[in-house]
Parts: C-alpha cells; structure tokens; sequence
C-alpha cells in the first residue's frame, strides 16, 4: 500500500488545456472519489495516475517514488475499467491470473491468489466460464477480482458501477466499500454520480473544468460547500439556489429577492450591506411552517413513502422542499416553507464564492 | 388478414391451392425459372461434362498435369498463407487513427482497386529478362544479370506468387483491420496495467480476437485463389513450356487451346474433393454455427 500524490498536474493535448494544475494528496489506505460531470478531467487525471496518458505538467508520486516516467505495469497500480474490458478468450480463472501469469509468478501461488480472491467476491462457482456467460454484475466481480489478486499499492476504479442496473449498483458500492474496509489498499474512484461518491468515500475531489473546486469528506462537502458549483453537485435533490441582495439593518440580516421576498437569515452572516449573493437552502431543510416562512404556491407534489417532495414557486423562483411527514398540500394550495438558519449557505454572486459565516 | 397461415396452406381436402397460395407461386416463377436457367443448368451441364471418364485417363496420363496439380498446391499454400499473414501483420499498422494513415491506406488500396490486366502486364514488362526495368536495375548496380524471372519454374512461381501477393493484399489487409476494429481498446490498456508486453498483447489479446475472422478469410481466400487465372496467365500465360500452370489455366488451355472442352473441365473438377469441404466449412462459419 501506498499513498498517492498528485502535484500541479496539467494535461494538455496540442494547445488544448484540460487539466489546469491540480493538487491531491492521499494518504495511505484512503479510498478518494474524483467526481463531478462530463468533461471535467477526472477520468484523464485517474489514466494519468495509471500511467495511460502522459502528464504533460506536474508531478504524480506512487509512495515516495515519482512516476511520471514510469510505465503503467510498474506503477504497482491495479485498475478497474467501466465496461470490466475483461479478455474474452480467457476464463475467469485466466482472467484473474493473468497478470501474475505475465510477471512470472509460479503456478500455485497464482493457484491460491486466485482461489483467494474468487472466495472474496463470490466466484468460486464461474471460475471456468467465459466473460460472455456471466452477467453484469458477476463481470464486475471478475474485474475487481482481476484487481485484488495483484495485491497491488492502489486501486484505480473508472466508473466500475456505471454500466450496472440501479439496484445492483447499489449493491456494488456497498461490496466496493467493504473490500476496501477489509484490504484497506489506498483506492481511487471516478464517478459521476455524487450518491457514490458520498455513500463511498473517504473524501471526495470535485472536479469541474479540469480544476479541483474542493476537497474534502462527503459531510464537509454537503454542510460547507466552498462555492456554488460544490453547493449544487452534492446532494439530490439539488440544493435551492435563489438570487437576491443581502440587507443587513442593525443586528438583523436578510437576502431580499427582486421579487420582493425576504430571505432570513442568521444573526452571524457575513457579507456586506448591498451585495448581490446567491442564497442557497437545502430541500431537507426547509419545514412546514404555520407562519413566518416563505411563502409558496405548491405546483407538484411527490410522495416517496420515506418523504415527500414537494416542488413550489416563490414569487417566480422554482424551489423544493424535502419533509419526512406529508404536509398534506396538492398543486395549487399555498404553504409557507420556514429555512433552518444554521443551515443557510451564502454565495458572492459575482464570484460564486462562499461568504464565511 | 387474420386467418392468413390458413389461407396460404394448402387446401388438402381439395387438393387444390387456394388462391393465395396460387398466387405466391405465380410470384415465385420468374425467380425458379431463371435460377433453373442460370444457376443449375450451367452448373448440372459443367458436371454433366465431368463424367466422362476418358477425360480424366486422358488429363492424369499428360505429364503436364501432374506438376500443374503441384504448382497448385504450391500457389495455394503460399500465397494465401504469406498473404494472410502479412496481411495481419500490416493490419496492426493501418489499425492507428492518424490522418496520414487513412491518406496512405488509400493508396495502399489501389493494386486490388485497379484492373488486372494493365498492371499485371506492366510487370511482365518489368519482369522481362533483359530489357526489363527490374533487371535493368540489377545491372546497372551490380553489372550482373539478374535472373530469369520469367524464364524458369522456380522463379516463374515465386513472380506469380509475388504479384498475386501484392494484388489481393490490400483487400484482406482491411478484412483484418477490420477485424482488429472490433476489439476493444480497454483490453489493451487493461493489459498495459497487467504488465504485457506488444508481443503479449498480440498473443492474447489480438490474435485470440482476429482469430476467426482470419480462418474464415484464410478459407474465403483459398477458393477464391484457385479461381485466380488472371496472375499466371497474364504473368506467364503458363509458360516456360507449360512450367507454370496451375488447375485454372491449365483447364483454360485444354479446353480452348487445345478444344478438348471435356479435359478441361476435367481439370477443375479434380478440385472439387477438396474444395467442397472447405465452402462447406466457410457457409457454416458464415452462419455462425462452428464458432
């Protein structure tokens, strides 16, 4: 096991940048999720770790040892691909030792590797089909086992569960994370979808446009979101965003919106008297309130049996609302919706910076 | 519409068609008539011509036969194997997606796209022994004379071979990229991470890939070779002295040169044995039942 560390690392193909210098450092036995949509690097900067593209700046350590000129194979990496890119003329037996089977290691020692790995993750009735005769779910064990017979320093995973239906992507995650509770080999996984990185990582790097807009553990993320780009990624549903001018008169402080709505807030918010912010409010923390809240018209109502979801306008602005109990309301009735104050975030809307407070 | 199985099946208590059943068969007519016409008639009037056993007596007691049976099996196994072969060997090439790449794989493609006849005869020109370009080139060099290319056997096959080579190449160069296509690029990353070497991502990733298409080329290329008159007789037209002939030309020489139009087709039915297992073989795989 190793820690990785990724130093103003930057990718470029020809003139065009797509990763503009990053920095991450992981320890020893951390299982880190790269995250954020489309497009924004995080698979180009997982290959570069693996050693499948060049680095065109920067630097990228495996333990102590720089890598960058190092070829994939003797980077001590193992590496699981999206669609398993399991060899189709081989068994899952041949599958799995195949790579000690390339480094020469001896017979019964891959022999036991393999019989280990296969007793993890379940395989020991496939170990003689083919990877076209197995399901998706069981391909993808064959990846992972492909992964952890190598015992190698990190584990790379490329959007192993995107290929899967819902339910059995949920049932990987949590097999993903207990393999690594019980190798605790240092892991670094690609996702778009931020329920995987929550629910998976130690912490998470939210990527967006080939540069980090934060680092940090799924609760750090989801409670103190750097900016609006992290406020809106993390959590489902989506964080409520709503523009307006911060007021401040006294002690009492308030986002007004041009729809001429008052937004409260707490006592302690920074930010000045006439700035434009972006006032943000998580759907689960918004409660029904008798009075005093805001006021919405509701526009569609969807119970999920655990809460319901309830989508309103507010003077022109969409929001939703998360409430354990049915507030009892139907399209076209008026509610008010109160904001719990200690969980209100506040955005420069300029920069999409977070005011601190 | 509904009951329409039942109309198409023969009445059999009547044992008569039902009209649309009639009809289906009037529609079919054109296609019986003219696969009757084109398809079975020369094919049944080929064989037909076949069975005289005289023919074969008569073919089997002419020297020339048995070496042209020979020089078959020599132009088959050579050609299409060394063709094949390099063939996957320059598949790997032309697989890479850079622009110059696809600007030569055209021009790579234009000794199969060109007719034969101009460009065959072009070589016989260069080939020729003593005023050929080829030849010219040796002397001029090593002011030796170079050989006979088209003056011997040994040389005359190895010409036919070569050229033949570098006429259906190109063809079977883009089957087997083709076939290299579909292999999944995740493999051979897969195996960089596991530690493979080219040599090891050729043998267990590439060649386990493209392994049946190029059995099915190899078969495909196999019929279609023997078929192949154009590269000796435009080359050698057979000779020096009948040294070069193979089934196709020599059957072409019995039964036009010669009018011994039954020792002809003689000649090309003595293939048949071995050539109708492997079209066999090749319809099978074609219809994916011997994967």
């Amino acid at each position: 096991m190793a820690s990785v560390s990724v130093e103003a690392v930057r990718k470029r193909y020809g003139a065009l940048e797509v990763i503009h210098g990053i920095d991450i450092q992981i320890p020893d036995g951390e299982f880190v999720v790269l995250v954020g949509p489309s497009g924004c690097g995080k698979s180009t900067l997982l290959r570069m770790i693996a050693g499948l593209e060049e680095i065109s700046g920067g630097v990228i350590r495996i333990g102590d040892k720089v890598v960058n000129e190092v070829p994939s194979k003797d980077r001590d990496i193992a590496m699981v691909f999206q669609n398993y890119a399991l060899y189709p003329h081989m068994t899952v037996r041949e599958n799995m030792g195949f790579s000690l089977k390339l480094r020469k290691a001896e017979r019964g020692v891959i022999a036991e590797r393999v019989k280990k790995a296969s007793q993890i993750l379940g395989l020991d009735p496939y170990l003689e089909r083919y990877p076209k005769q197995l399901s998706g779910g069981q391909r993808q064990r064959v990846a992972m086992g492909r992964a952890i017979v190598r015992n190698p320093q990190v584990f790379l995973f490329d959007e192993p569960l995107s290929n899967l239906d819902a339910k059995l992507r949920v049932q990987m995650r949590t097999e993903i994370k207990a393999l690594h509770q019980q190798l605790k080999t240092t892991s670094i996984y690609v996702t778009h979808d931020q329920i995987e990185a929550m629910t998976m990582a130690d912490r998470i790097v939210v990527m967006h446009d080939g540069i980090v807009e934060q680092i940090g553990s799924p609760l750090e993320l989801y409670e103190r979101p750097n900016n609006l780009f992290v406020a809106g990624f993390i959590g489902s549903p989506a964080i409520n965003l709503i523009k307006g001018t911060l007021r401040r008169d006294g002690g009492r402080n308030w986002v007004a919106t041009e729809a001429g709505i008052d937004l409260p807030l707490n006592g302690n918010a920074s930010g000045q008297d006439g700035q434009p912010v972006v006032y943000g409010i998580r759907p689960e923390h918004l409660v029904p309130a008798d009075n005093g809240g805001l006021p919405v018209t509701v526009s569609v109502v969807e119970p999920t049996g655990a809460s319901t979801f309830v989508y309103a306008d507010l003077s022109g602005a969409q929001i939703c609302g998360v409430f354990a109990e049915h507030p009892g309301v139907n399209p076209g009735s008026r509610m008010t919706m109160m904001p719990r104050l200690d969980r209100v975030h506040l955005f420069d809307a300029g920069s999409g910076q977070r005011l601190a407070g | 519409m509904v009951s329409l199985a039942q109309d198409v099946a023969p009445s059999s208590r009547s044992g008569r068609l039902s009209a649309e059943a009639t009809w289906g068969l009037i529609m079919l007519l054109p296609y019986i008539a003219i696969f009757l016409t084109f398809v079975l008639y020369p094919v049944g009037y080929g064989l037909y011509l076949g069975t005289e056993v005289k023919a074969y007596q008569r073919i089997f007691d002419d020297p020339i036969f048995l070496r042209t049976l020979a020089n078959t099996v020599i132009f088959l196994g050579l050609a299409v194997n060394l063709k094949l072969m390099l063939a996957l060997l320059l598949s790997g090439f032309f697989v890479h997606e850079r622009r110059w790449i696809r600007w030569l794989s055209f021009i790579f493609i234009l000794p199969w796209a060109i007719p034969s006849i101009p460009t065959i005869l072009s070589f016989r020109w260069m080939l020729n022994a003593e005023w050929g370009m080829i030849n010219s080139l040796i002397f001029q060099f090593t002011f030796q004379d170079g050989p006979g290319w088209l003056l011997d056997r040994v040389y005359g096959l190895g010409s036919i071979i070569t050229i033949h080579i570098w006429k259906y190449l190109p063809f079977w160069t883009l089957i087997l990229v083709a076939a290299r296509l579909t292999i999944s690029k995740d493999l051979y990353e897969s195996a960089d991470v596991d530690g493979a070497s080219g040599l090891q991502k050729f043998l267990y990733i590439t060649f386990p890939g493209v392994r049946n298409m190029y059995i099915t080329s190899t078969l495909l290329s196999t019929i279609w070779t023997l078929g192949d008159f154009n590269s000796i007789y435009l080359l050698t037209g057979g000779g020096p002295a009948d040294s070069t002939q193979v089934l196709a030309t020599l059957g072409i020489r019995y039964a036009f040169g010669m009018s011994e139009v039954r020792a002809g087709v003689a000649t090309i039915i003595v293939a048949l044995p071995f050539m109708v297992p492997i079209v066999v073989l090749m319809v099978k795989r074609l219809r994916g039942e011997d994967r």
